[in-house]
């Protein structure tokens, strides 16, 4: 690349002559008012010649700065001295006092040249702020404002671009967990680094974008081609400073302890100071903020489809629940009617009853997920619960030898809502039945601190360890189990319903073969005139 | 085969109508039908049916309202038909009048123990203050307020004695919690109400032969309790 080299050393040479072309004019001016004054000296006092001088310094400092204020001061002095105080021609001086004059103008010179010097400087630093708070306010609004997802981080990339004066800046974000997609890139004229050869790898050998973002590192490949790589706490101003001379800088766009992005900035760049690198840091910030807003409008978008589908989901399911029953109360009856005719007349009954069935638990499913369900705690006997829940057995659990008990001498009560607790009871007991159809099975009821425990013992074949938190899913059947015996949403609607109301329901192993399963609900504190009246007199 | 009376079915699903109709057939010696409330009003207002069997989805309006209009001026027993399973619409169509409600799909059998126990009920002679009554082998004599079993006298507190004379003298009726309240304690809100179950299980351990498989107090889920038709 001969010609780019050429024209890179010519730029050179003219930048470092720039100082001392501009400063030319001044000593011309110089030149031009020490000509006037000296002509014109017999007839003017000192104090005028200084004047004059103190003009030509304050137009240099103002226009070309400290450096060329501060030498045209000195080379007034100079002049000063040698042309316009006798003796002329000399630096020596004639009268004493003049020294006084001499001293005078060249402190007054050289203190208007540093003031202008400050004055200027402040004047473009907060030019340089008000650039920053516009920036600022482009990228903040960017962030927040609600429009496409692509516009903030394509906005981001522009603005880093120039604010940094790289070659290119690119922003990746999550489009899954673990994999970043490009989705804004700005490419400009700026930088001065070496070619960029392409992703460079991680110390671990992955990828380097992705290794930032995994650990929330700041990567920057240095010219000689090596990667380093450091936390990303606190140390972004120190990165930065290697801005100018690196390949690759990429940094990771965090909110909140989570990683949404990384940015990457492409070949060289200018040196920051510290008001920009707190520039930058701001703005990746907002960044982060932006996309990470994005993320969350998009996820609140989902959620609503979502609650929409379940509403659609519970109304369907409802219909559907009242458009069976009515076919089913009619097929119930004409089979009831041929029972006594045909022996499977007998069978088309049992199986509308479990459909029947099937479809109460649907229902009772679908408004637990809809969180439909209302609650009515009431004070609640466990002898009431029990007894109830006895009689709602089906006429095949019913014939089951089941036995009761409760403490005799006292009755435990729980806070409940009676109906869903009953239902709660009624799906154990049926499920014991199902794998003990001879019994016994055994429902006690005891009080065990806060909690009523009704545990319902069954003679079956117990649950497999691997099987005991399984037999709480919905849809769920035990091994070996006959198909056609239960819906498999009966003990996942006994666990959901308890744990609604306060309770939950847990399995164990019977000592010597069998399952119990508990349903635990909240005790209630009665008192004693409603509970025992027995002492009282008619 | 055909036994007496006259049943009302109001039903806008002709093949529950049928079905229904054919069980209360065996029952009654007249069935009437109706498929829209209106034409049941009036049908009941015109026939005077003994028992009515209402269905609470009808096209034309509201069961409950239906069911409260009739009652305002019939006697007859009405048994609804629901497909809903809310606890809430039963207590409150108990409370509109309703004497009992049949949960679709219900079988012949259940809905024709329910209307027979209507119709014990509706017969049976209600035990005055004067007479002693016997059921399930328990003795209760509401005039000289004693209740006993094999002749051994069980001892009941106020309370339970106002729960026991409220549930014999709505014997087969399902009473909803409210209505039994303004039996119980007509003058009194609040606190006892809340313990209404706890009295009735104390009852139920001094007069049930085994509390926790009672003959005389059935507890209604989502409605109530009912008394052992006499």
């Amino acid at each position: 690349m001969p010609a780019i080299a050429s024209r890179l050393s010519d730029g050179s040479v003219s930048a470092r002559l720039r100082p001392f072309l501009t400063g030319l004019p001044w000593l011309a001016l110089l030149a031009a008012v020490t000509v006037v004054l000296v002509i014109g000296r017999g007839h003017i006092d000192k104090v005028h010649a200084a004047l004059g001088y103190l003009l030509v310094v304050l137009v240099a400092s103002s226009r070309s700065g400290r450096g060329w204020g501060l030498a045209t001061a000195v080379l007034a002095f100079l002049c000063f001295d040698f042309f316009l105080v006798p003796p002329y021609l000399s630096l020596s001086v004639e009268h004493q006092p003049d020294w006084i004059v001499l001293g005078s103008f060249l402190i007054t010179g050289i203190v208007a040249a540093q003031l202008f010097d400050r004055a200027k400087r402040e004047a473009r630093e907060a030019q340089a702020r008000t650039e920053e708070v516009d920036r600022f306010s482009v990228v903040g609004a960017e962030a927040l404002n609600g429009g496409r997802a692509e516009q903030g981080p394509e906005a981001l990339a522009r603005i880093l671009r120039e604010t940094l004066q790289v070659k290119r800046c690119e922003i990746y974000l999550f489009e899954a967990p673990d994999k970043l997609r490009l989705v804004a890139s700005a490419t400009g004229g700026g930088g001065a680094g070496a070619d960029f050869g392409g992703m460079p790898e991680s110390p671990d050998g992955t990828d380097l974008l992705h290794y930032v973002a995994r650990y929330r590192a700041l990567a920057v490949q240095r010219p000689t081609g090596d990667v380093h790589v450091e936390p990303s706490d606190g140390h972004l101003s120190k990165l930065l400073a290697e801005l100018p001379g690196s390949l690759v800088t990429l940094i990771p766009l965090t909110v909140r302890e989570r990683t949404v992005g990384v940015v990457s900035l492409v070949g060289g760049g200018r040196p920051l100071d510290a008001a920009q690198i707190r520039f930058v840091e701001a703005l990746a910030y907002y960044a982060a903020l932006g996309v990470e807003r994005v993320r969350l409008v998009a996820q609140e978008e989902r959620a609503g489809a979502l609650r929409e589908a379940d509403r659609l989901k519970d109304a369907l399911l409802a219909a559907v629940s009242h458009e069976l029953r009515t076919p089913l109360t009619t097929i119930k009856a004409v089979a009831h009617e041929l029972r006594s005719r045909e022996e499977g007349a007998a069978v088309i009954e049992a199986e509308a009853d479990r459909l029947n069935r099937f479809v109460a638990d649907l229902l009772d499913l679908s408004r637990l997920d809809s969180g439909s369900v209302t609650m009515r705690p009431e004070i609640v006997p466990a002898d009431d619960l029990i007894g109830a829940a006895l009689r709602q057995l089906s006429a095949g659990a019913a014939a089951c030898d089941i036995r009761a008990q409760v403490p005799p001498n006292r009755i435990l009560f729980c806070r409940i809502d009676f109906v869903l607790a009953q239902r709660c009871l009624v799906n154990i007991l049926e499920n014991a039945v199902r794998y003990c159809a001879r019994g016994p099975v055994q429902v006690t009821a005891a009080l065990e601190g806060s909690m009523v425990m009704f545990a319902v013992a069954d003679c079956g074949p117990g649950v497999p360890d691997d099987e005991v938190e399984l037999v709480f899913e919905s849809f769920y059947r035990g091994r070996g189990v006959p198909a056609g015996s239960g819906t498999g949403l009966g003990l996942s609607i006994a666990r959901r319903l308890a744990r609604a109301q306060g309770g939950d329901v847990r399995y164990a192993p019977r000592p010597g073969g069998g399952s119990i399963f508990t349903l635990a609900l909240p005790a209630a504190d009665v008192p004693e005139d409603a509970s025992a009246e027995a002492g009282d007199t008619p | 085969m055909a036994g007496h009376g006259t049943a009302l079915v109001i039903d806008d699903e002709p093949q529950i109508v049928k079905a229904v109709a054919r069980a209360l057939g065996d029952i009654f010696e007249v069935v009437l039908r109706a498929s829209t409330a209106q034409e049941g009003i009036d049908q009941a207002a015109s026939a005077r049916p003994d028992l009515i069997v209402l269905d609470l989805g009808l096209p034309d309006r509201d069961g409950l309202a239906v069911c409260r209009e009739i009652r305002a001026w019939s006697s007859a027993a009405i048994i609804v038909l629901s497909a809903r399973h809310s606890d809430h619409d039963k207590i409150a169509l108990l409370d509109a009048g309703a004497d009992d409600y049949v949960t679709k799909p219900f079988s012949t059998a259940e809905l024709q123990a329910r209307v027979r126990a209507q119709l014990r009920r509706a017969r049976a002679i209600l035990p005055s203050e004067g007479s002693a009554i016997e059921i399930d082998g328990l003795e209760i004599d509401l005039a000289t307020r004693t209740v006993a079993r094999a002749g051994e006298p069980i001892h009941l507190t106020p309370t339970e004695w106002a729960l026991l004379r409220t549930f014999v003298r709505n014997a087969g009726k399902t009473l909803t919690h409210q209505q039994m309240f303004a039996e119980v304690w007509p003058n009194s809100g609040g606190d006892p109400q809340q313990y209404l179950r706890a009295y009735v299980a104390t009852l139920r351990r001094k007069i049930e032969r085994d509390p926790l498989r009672p003959n005389l107090i059935l507890t209604e889920s989502g409605a109530g309790y009912r008394f052992a038709t006499l």
